[in-house]
């Protein structure tokens, strides 16, 4: 306090000075019509350039909690697109049915094929190495189980094989283990088997598929409703290449995937709600326990 | 005190001429000279300078509201005997004055040309800032400068002419 007031009498005459001339400043843009339109003019250009300078500070600082949102509403969009497409193949199923409506109306039924969805962030991720695996920020108190689909905003990333509370362990598609069958939607294919040849990052090789089928560059690949992991009609990518190899009976053919797994970040984990029905039949003692649903035609 | 009755009655006599003479002629050509600058080339140079800086600010409202200009004359006039304050103290001997037995720069006091450059620097800032802030348009800074320069030159006229007289 002491100082302040040494200072203010140290400097008294510059601040009079100064205080008179703000004053008489002052005085100006009051009374004086041109300064004053002048001033507020200008003033006001001035708040709105500060107030779009905070609104943009504001809305980049908030990028992360947007994105969130966001995340959250795709997830939802996403369960809702399942469940209606879990209507669609109900009514596929059951058309010239006369029960139709009735089974609509049973909640137990049309939700036959539905699937769950859990977003979650790769926190990390390889893609270098023969068998690559990711890692999630979400565990088992979030949902995540063992066996889900893991699906990119591009198409599919992989399979979770292990859960702790609070992370999962995720196999990659580039993977040596890593085997599905996909669909050609063009020729409504659903035959051969998809795997990672261990060289390129966005490509796999689709072997076991007949050189009588017409498989041309640029087809697009989805995932099949053979898979017990998957939901059906997902992308997974398009031919790159293919090789009708005179010496085998079967195309060689190069998928180029949709998923750029260098720029993996945000992922849904999808689970059938009922997988473990679907489980059971798959290990009954029947049919042979691989080859029971992936394999069999429709 | 009869030194203070001279100064009010000049600075009445000059503060007339300004509101009800010079400005109301018009002398075209950007030529608005402000003779009653004059009452601070003529104050003491021993005054208390808080009195000068407050009567400089009174002075100038109350030019300021016989022209109509609110403000522009009491800044412009407030920031002139602020730099002359500092001129006065950087550059004059009061003692060597005071033995000359004058009270403030005159012609004849440092010589002609001191007088010359130190009254038309001050005339001209305040000329400066007070078209500055009558014109208040950064684009309008030729203008303002041409107007501050001819009417430096007719103020200084005036003032030389006021000095003759009144030293006569």
């Amino acid at each position: 306090m002491w100082v302040i007031y040494q200072w203010i009498k140290k400097n008294s005459y510059p601040l009079l000075a100064f205080s008179l001339f703000l004053f008489s400043f002052n005085q100006i843009l009051q009374y004086q019509i041109y300064q004053h339109s002048f001033y507020f003019n200008s003033s006001i250009s001035f708040i709105r350039s500060i107030d779009e300078w905070r609104s943009n500070f504001t809305s980049f600082v908030n990028l992360k909690t947007e994105n969130d949102k966001l995340r959250n509403e795709n997830l939802i969009l996403r369960n809702s697109i399942a469940y209606s497409d879990s209507l669609i193949g109900l009514y596929d199923q059951i058309k010239g049915d006369t029960t139709y409506l009735d089974t609509l109306s049973s909640p137990d039924k049309t939700r036959k094929i539905s699937y769950d969805y859990v977003t979650a962030k790769v926190i990390r991720n390889s893609t270098n190495r023969p068998d690559n695996y990711f890692y999630l920020d979400k565990g088992s108190v979030h949902g995540i189980k063992e066996r889900m689909a893991v699906m990119g905003p591009e198409g599919i990333v992989g399979v979770i094989i292990q859960t702790t509370k609070h992370y999962a362990i995720g196999m990659s598609v580039l993977n040596s283990k890593f085997e599905t069958t996909p669909l050609l939607k063009r020729l409504g294919l659903r035959e051969g088997v998809l795997k990672w040849n261990g060289s390129d990052s966005r490509l796999m090789s689709l072997d076991e598929i007949s050189r009588t089928e017409k498989v041309k560059t640029g087809d697009i690949v989805l995932t099949s409703n053979y898979s017990s992991i998957f939901p059906p009609y997902q992308p997974i990518g398009k031919v790159k290449k293919v090789n009708n190899n005179t010496s085998s009976q079967f195309l060689e053919i190069e998928i180029e995937l949709s998923t750029n797994f260098n720029k993996l970040n945000t992922v849904y984990c999808v689970s059938t709600r009922f997988k473990n029905e679907m489980d059971s039949l798959q290990n009954s003692p029947l049919i042979s326990p691989v080859s029971g649903i992936n394999d069999k035609k429709k | 005190m009869i030194e203070a009755v001279k100064h009010i009655f000049i600075a009445i006599i000059l503060g007339l001429l300004q509101s009800y003479l010079i400005q109301e002629v018009p002398m075209g050509f950007y030529l608005k000279p402000m003779p009653y600058l004059m009452l601070f080339f003529v104050l003491p140079l021993n005054l208390n300078r808080f009195i000068v800086l407050i009567s400089a600010f009174i002075y100038g409202t109350l030019i300021d509201l016989s022209s109509g200009s609110f403000g522009t004359h009491s800044a412009a006039t407030v920031v002139m005997v602020f730099v002359k304050y500092y001129i006065d103290k950087a550059l004059i001997d009061f003692d060597s004055l005071k033995l000359q037995g004058e009270s403030y720069i005159g012609l004849e006091s440092k010589g002609w040309m001191f007088f010359v450059y130190y009254s038309l620097s001050l005339i001209f800032i305040h000329h400066f800032l007070f078209f500055g802030l009558d014109f208040f348009e950064i684009s309008s800074i030729i203008r303002i400068t041409t107007t501050a320069l001819v009417s430096t030159i007719g103020t200084f006229s005036l003032v030389l002419l006021f000095k003759s007289l009144f030293n006569k």
